[in-house]
């Protein structure tokens, strides 16, 4: 539920009350001296029958005044209390029963005690009752539309800074690179939410930028020393006669000076590509690039005896080639050295997407395999082959996408 | 030829110049760009191989000096900012080409020999190795006047063992220029056996002598010795 919602939900739901509450005590107040009016008036109408019979020794000839009735009854000797009670008044004239307040009481003439009963209706003070509670109620709908229109109006201008905030958190993103900016607001809390956002996003980002310049650094800095290695290495073996001992070891220190330059050189482009570093964008033609990678593939192909398909059409996009070469070796790479002997490999490409279709046992699971230094069992490579294909399709909105059928894998580009 | 190396890591440049000096090539060094600057203010190289991040400079100005006094001396960028802003930057400034750390010692000679022929023949694109002449712009070889046919990796392979003459080189080098960093290399040291021995039956065959020789299951030596 909405602050907005719950706020004028309580606040709509406590001034109904009040005011249900007003609107009854302020009914009883008035009933109560509208009929002390009455009661006054029916005195009256008493004491003029009581100074008449004291001045004529008789009962007073019955008359009926609008909306009021006189009525005597004797009573023999026994008295009768005098009182005020609610009662109907009936009007003959219009046949119509109005609730009425009537006193009874008793008067003595000529040794007979008679019943008086004044009758006086409250047709006139119900009216007058009902008018002021209409009015009464009017004021409190009017009342609480103009409080619901204010509080819409108002919170929602109030709120908005909080919204815009709101906004800037959702889009928030380490990887793209939105500014957070700052949001003016009158009101302190706002204020201050604001300020904390724009300080909590800078801090998190210095922190992911240092997190980021420390690989592309580290990376860049062990390229030095590596090569110093890759170099010594090179001058080493001109040196001398090597027995099939060292040279069998020096074999192994070549490739594995050479996996390492391999790993560092794709954490450094990994570091490069999520830094933005990657420009010279060129159009490239991947038909151009992709025959190329299958010639430098060959070789592979015809030692597995792999049957190559293929179905290239012309497809140019805009984007820096060395990126694409490394996208399309990798997939190709990976796509032959999980083939099998005499497998099947298809390449096709057309304006939408480049699907490369290989034959291959097993089956392995895709997302994982995005992960950085995922590897399948048994590959040889340094697991992060397909992470840069991922970070390449990422970087120029390609889809990367895979799946198996029946011992086929098919990776797809989407362009 | 003579070659000027300017790198500040002294492991890297005794490595260069090791493997540089000897044959026909003399070598010169510097350490910093002041050293570095006096030299080719002062001396020509055939080709001079410049470290961008130097001590007291950048390798770029260096280029930049060369092209304002008219000095047509070749140069090829070394650096280990794979920056390819760097690149085109250095290539834009007159730089012939570059290289990006880690490098094998091997292709280096093969880039500064390719500079340095292109830069010396004038026009002329014979390259002559005893018996064997290739024509660089056809990309033809010739044997005794007879065209021997060699696929892309061969020819290849081929200029890179004659820039390397005399010198071991690694499969790791020769996986590396063949198919360059982009593809996983351990998978193609099978194949660079059967491209070697395809070169020395071609060769031999048309009736040069076998100048490439095995080197300790290391390598290969291209040799006329």
């Amino acid at each position: 539920m909405k602050l907005f919602d719950k706020y004028n939900r309580v606040n709509i739901g406590v001034t109904i009350v009040i005011m249900l509450v007003t609107g009854i005590v302020y009914y009883y107040t008035i009933s109560h001296i509208l009929t002390g009016q009455i009661d006054k008036d029916l005195v009256l109408e008493e004491n003029e029958v009581f100074s008449y019979v004291s001045k004529n020794h008789r009962l007073p000839d019955v008359y009926e005044s609008n909306h009021q009735q006189i009525v005597f009854a004797p009573i023999g000797q026994q008295s009768d209390q005098r009182r005020f009670l609610d009662t109907v008044y009936r009007d003959y004239d219009e046949k119509k029963i109005e609730a009425a307040r009537a006193l009874i009481s008793s008067v003595k003439v000529s040794g007979q005690n008679y019943r008086i009963t004044v009758t006086q209706s409250k047709v006139e003070t119900e009216d007058l009752i009902q008018i002021i509670f209409l009015i009464t109620i009017g004021v409190i709908v009017a009342l609480l539309a103009i409080l619901i229109i204010l509080n819409r109006v108002i919170l929602k201008s109030i709120w908005k800074p909080f919204y815009k905030v709101l906004f800037q958190l959702k889009e928030f993103s380490l990887a793209s690179n939105p500014i957070v900016s700052s949001t003016l607001s009158t009101i302190d809390e706002f204020t201050e939410l604001d300020q904390a956002v724009i300080s909590m996003a800078d801090r998190v980002k210095s922190d992911y930028q240092n997190l980021k310049g420390f690989t592309e650094n580290a990376s860049h800095e062990l390229m030095t020393p590596i090569s110093i290695i890759n170099s010594k290495l090179d001058i080493l073996v001109q040196t001398d006669e090597f027995t099939d001992k060292q040279s069998k070891l020096l074999n192994d220190i070549y490739s594995t000076v050479t996996r390492l330059t391999r790993l560092n050189k794709s954490m450094l482009l990994l570091a490069k590509i999520e830094n933005g570093l990657i420009k010279d964008i060129h159009d490239v033609d991947i038909k151009e690039v992709l025959e190329e990678c299958l010639y430098q593939h060959e070789e592979m192909l015809q030692q597995l005896d792999i049957i190559l398909s293929t179905d290239l059409h012309n497809k140019k996009i805009h984007a820096n080639k060395s990126l694409i070469e490394i996208l399309l070796n990798n997939l190709l790479s990976n796509s032959i050295r999980h083939n099998y002997h005499n497998g099947q490999l298809s390449v096709i490409l057309d304006a939408q997407k480049l699907t490369i279709t290989n034959t291959g046992e097993g089956s392995f699971n895709f997302d994982q395999m995005l992960k950085r230094f995922h590897k399948s069992d048994g590959s040889e490579g340094i697991g992060l082959g397909l992470t840069l294909c991922k970070q390449i399709c990422d970087k120029y909105g390609f889809k990367l996408g895979y799946k198996l059928d029946d011992k086929m894998h098919t990776f797809s580009v989407i362009f | 030829m003579k070659i000027l190396i300017v790198e500040d890591e002294t492991g890297l440049r005794d490595s260069i110049e090791a493997y540089f000096t000897g044959g026909d090539s003399i070598c010169e060094t510097a350490n910093d760009f002041t050293s570095a600057l006096k030299k080719v203010s002062v001396y020509r190289y055939d080709c001079v191989i410049l470290d961008l991040t130097l001590p007291y400079g950048n390798g770029l100005d260096i280029v930049k000096h060369l092209k304002a006094n008219g000095h047509n001396d070749g140069v090829l960028i070394i650096s280990a900012k794979n920056s390819l802003d760097d690149r085109l930057t250095g290539l834009d400034l007159g730089a012939d080409d570059y290289l990006t750390k880690p490098f094998h010692l091997s292709e280096l000679k093969s880039r500064v020999t390719a500079i340095v022929r292109r830069r010396s023949f004038n026009g002329s694109s014979i390259l002559k190795f005893n018996e064997i002449n290739i024509d660089l712009d056809a990309k033809t070889v010739k044997l005794n006047d007879l065209v021997v046919k060699f696929t892309r990796k061969e020819y290849s392979l081929l200029l890179y063992f004659i820039a390397n003459k005399g010198k071991v080189v690694s499969k790791s080098a020769i996986a590396e220029h063949l198919w360059g960093d982009s593809i996983d290399i351990a998978d193609n040291f099978d194949f660079i056996y059967s491209h070697i021995k395809n070169i020395r039956k071609k060769l031999v065959e048309a009736g040069a002598n076998d100048y490439i020789q095995a080197a300790y299951g290391m390598g290969y030596k291209f040799t006329d010795a």
